[in-house]
């Protein structure tokens, strides 16, 4: 237990170090900087002693190891940085974005296991008009694009039955029913699509438990369908899918950028397509830090889902 | 101090910055000055309040500040900076100039070198220091070091303090617009406290000013919603109309429109794409001309592009395009034909100048013969996917084939790489949108040989004359010299201007006070008031 802590340990940190050692040289290859950014604002042309002066001041004019190793540096005595633009610390500029773009992944993912599971066992046990019905409903969730969802969403939930705000985003700690309701319309548009790939998923998946030999002996046993689908098959049924789950979690980290437009929710998707278009490196690096600690942390949970689900792989 | 620890020194973002250019503007030209508080209005000089004070004001902005330092902001977000920042002088939404910190103004002499503020007494920033005319050349001092847009508007001037509330300023060029600079349309005057100047790092996320309102930090969130609440401080209390106002930083048109339908929000800068939809909503809409958008024939010395330099060449462009075709396919609701680099009713502005370019595909291929054209030629342009440029691009490449012209668009999703490739200069022409503004800030930004828009720094004697004169001018004659400025242009066709088209302000049924003029395009966030 102790060797795979330490492994996993390991392995997460030369992620976090090949992420943020990758992204510094990918912000390095893009045409442009933060200082030439800034003086573009300006109303007459600049000199390049004005542009080599900014730089200086903006310290990217340091060999890119060595800018590196002071982002590092200040990473390890617990700060990212501070925006190049605003001067704020990139933890307090980022702080609130993470929860509002946790707030609709994981509200989407949670819906998405929930409604996929549910049609896809009903699929799979039921089959026959239900299934193909089921099968119909999945595809048009797939197909329909998520902007289009979004708007048809809003015009019918938000501006003629104003059931929830059309725009905006409510940090739970000030009001835990506005923040539910904020992110309701965001999470309905992802987990349309999210719950129909789920289901196909899961139908597939208990399909091919359900054949299986020990499902035909529980049943030859007597035990009821409901018990063995609930107890035995779902859970086998459920490995392919909780990857899947994992999966849909960390596309939505950069997947949810048009959405967070369209609903005005100040996520870390836009924030990340700003900092870009705007060469801001340390608020690059920063939303970098936070997406791979994520994707860690949503690996760890996959995994750890593997062993409570195959006891093959608790075994291991 | 150096290296990513520093504090950065500039802080205005590439498409803020563009944005800002874009959509620049001031406010108004009256010269003199000549602002004392008039009867009807209140004492910083805005219509007199109809007394009733409402809750929250709520306003969507399509522009994110990337910093809240009136130094270092851009233009385009003025409006973040007005809420707290008192400007020296106010601009209404007529036009007109109105006392802010500054009780009255005048030039001294006549040849428009020498501005003499007096200053409001009496008056408290909102961390309770008292303004001084002493606090105005501070402020000044560090706007000019900052280096922030707004330096080349006041390139080589002085700041003195003649007198505790007396503040001189000496320009080193004639300077007839000096006074419309000064107000909030263009952020810096908005006066920067002394506690502030102290603490500057803290100028990018908190305000430092004597406006109606106050940064609120703990209900702000930078980069979604600013929450402005009163300025216990401020000198004319009655003319607060809200107890606080949020501005939300909304860049998607369709969640702002989304956002004003539900009540969200009660005022915001709208846009074309959903103009039609905003009226059918019954939303009130002001707007007013104030951009045009065009072809910057950016190298007219024919270093990239040799045809550029023909000015029969130039001319042929601009009769091969059929600007009313364009303006109703693509702006229907709100773009008319431009042929002049103004829009009605503004500087310049000359309605015998509308027609200088009948779209005539004839008289194009006539000019592009006698230039010894008569088989076209091929040239770039680069565009970025910004209000509808792009598509204007398309539509000319479509129109210039008609003359054999061929129109290479390179089409730039970025903005930023738009802009650096369009001022490198990387391309011999490129699309432009362009607000109008007085010809003495439009010469630097758009055809002196310093401005931005002229990148390969043509020059001309007699359009620097005309400028000049332009600049010493005042009242009648100085309408009439602005006229000339732009015919000359025109006729040059140094441009080639396509559409105009408007800003629109969307705002609900229950505020009121929304009001624009062509020379003043920007709607005043100090008179936007409950309605009655």
């Amino acid at each position: 237990m102790i060797r795979a802590t330490a492994r996993w340990l390991a392995s997460s940190l030369v992620l976090l170090f090949a992420v943020t050692v990758l992204t510094f040289l990918l912000s390095a290859l893009a045409p442009g900087d933060a200082a030439k950014t800034m003086l573009s604002g300006q109303t007459t042309s600049y000199t390049p002693e004005q542009y080599q002066q900014l730089r200086h001041e903006l310290g990217i004019d340091e060999p890119l190891p060595v800018q590196y190793w002071h982002w590092l540096y200040r990473l390890l005595h617990g700060s990212l940085g501070t925006d190049l633009f605003s001067g704020q610390p990139i933890t307090q500029a980022l702080g609130g974005r993470l929860a509002a773009s946790l707030s609709i992944i994981v509200g989407t993912v949670l819906v998405s296991a929930v409604v996929g599971l549910a049609i896809g066992v009903v699929s799979a046990v039921r089959g026959g008009l239900a299934g193909r019905l089921v099968n119909g409903l999945t595809l048009l969730g797939l197909a329909a694009p998520n902007f289009w969802l979004a708007l048809v969403l809003v015009e019918w939930l938000a501006v003629r039955h104003p059931v929830f705000p059309a725009t905006g985003y409510v940090p739970v700690r000030e009001d835990p029913a506005q923040w539910l309701r904020s992110i309701a319309l965001p999470v309905i548009t992802l987990s349309v699509g999210g719950s129909a790939f789920i289901a196909r998923q899961t139908r597939d998946a208990m399909a091919d438990v359900l054949s299986r030999d020990f499902v035909v002996m529980l049943r030859a046993h007597g035990l009821p369908l409901r018990s063995v689908v609930l107890k035995h098959a779902l859970r086998n049924a459920a490995i392919p899918v909780v990857t899947l789950l994992g999966l849909m979690f960390v596309s939505l980290l950069g997947g949810t950028v048009l959405i967070e437009g369209i609903f005005a929710i100040p996520g870390l998707g836009q924030q990340a397509v700003t900092a870009s278009s705007t060469h801001n490196l340390p608020m690059i690096e920063g939303v970098a830090f936070y997406f791979t600690i994520i994707v860690i942390a949503v690996n760890l949970l996959v995994d750890l889902s593997y062993r409570w689900l195959n006891p093959t792989v608790r075994a291991q | 101090m150096t290296g990513l620890n520093a504090p950065p020194r500039r802080r205005t973002t590439g498409i803020a910055a563009a944005a800002a250019l874009i959509m620049v503007l001031a406010a108004c030209t009256s010269r003199a000055g000549g602002g004392t508080s008039q009867a009807g209005n209140s004492a910083n000089g805005q219509p007199k309040p109809s007394g009733k004070v409402g809750g929250t004001l709520t306003v969507a902005y399509s522009s994110v500040p990337q910093t809240l330092d009136p130094a270092k902001t851009v233009q385009n977000n003025s409006l973040y900076q007005a809420l707290a920042y008192e400007p020296l002088i106010v601009r209404r939404s007529d036009g007109s100039l109105a006392p802010g910190l500054a009780t009255s103004w005048r030039y001294v002499g006549d040849d428009n070198t020498q501005l003499e503020l007096q200053l409001r007494s009496g008056v408290k920033f909102a961390d309770g220091s008292a303004l001084t005319a002493q606090d105005v050349v501070d402020h000044f001092t560090y706007v000019m070091g900052a280096g922030g847009q707004f330096v080349p508007l006041f390139s080589g001037d002085r700041f003195t303090a003649t007198g505790p509330l007396t503040v001189v300023i000496k320009t080193s060029q004639p300077n007839p617009d000096l006074p419309t600079l000064l107000t909030q349309d263009d952020v810096v005057g908005g006066v920067i406290s002394p506690l502030g100047l102290k603490d500057k790092a803290k100028l990018g996320t908190q305000t430092f000013g004597a406006g109606p309102y106050q940064l609120d930090a703990a209900q702000t969130v930078a980069g979604d919603h600013y929450t402005f609440v009163q300025n216990p401080n401020y000198y004319d209390k009655p003319s607060v109309h809200w107890t606080k106002v949020v501005v939300r930083a909304i860049t998607n048109p369709q969640a702002t429109l989304n956002a004003m339908k539900t009540g969200q929000v009660q005022f915001a800068v709208g846009d074309a794409s959903t103009l039609a939809a905003a009226r059918q909503a019954g939303l009130t809409v002001t707007m007013t001309p104030l951009l045009w958008t065009g072809v910057t024939l950016a190298d007219r010395g024919g270093t990239m592009a040799k045809p550029l330099a023909d000015i029969r060449i130039r001319q042929a462009l601009n009769y091969a395009t059929d600007r009313k075709a364009i303006a109703t396919a693509l702006f229907a609701d709100g773009g008319r034909p431009a042929s002049q680099l103004t829009v009605p009713g503004g500087y310049g502005y000359d309605p015998a100048l509308d027609d200088a370019y009948p779209y005539d595909v004839a008289k194009a291929k006539e000019l592009l013969a006698a230039a010894g054209y008569a088989g076209g030629f091929m040239v770039k342009t680069v565009t970025a996917e910004y209000q509808s440029m792009n598509l204007v691009a398309q539509a000319l490449a479509q129109q210039w084939s008609k003359v054999g012209i061929s129109l290479q668009i390179v089409d730039r999703a970025n903005a930023n790489q738009y802009f650096s490739e369009a001022f490198a200069p990387k391309y011999p022409t490129f699309m432009t949108i362009f607000g109008q503004q007085p010809i003495w800030t439009e010469g630097p930004s758009l055809f002196l040989p310093t401005a931005l828009f002229n990148p390969f720094h043509t020059k001309n004697a007699e359009l620097q004359s005309l400028y000049d004169q332009a600049a010493k001018a005042a009242g009648a004659a100085k309408d009439r010299a602005d006229q000339q400025v732009e015919a000359w242009l025109v006729h040059q066709a140094w441009f080639v201007p396509v559409v105009s088209t408007g800003l629109p302000y969307y705002a609900t049924k229950k505020i009121t006070g929304t009001t624009v003029s062509p020379k003043a395009p920007l709607a005043s966030i100090y008179e936007v008031q409950p309605a009655e």
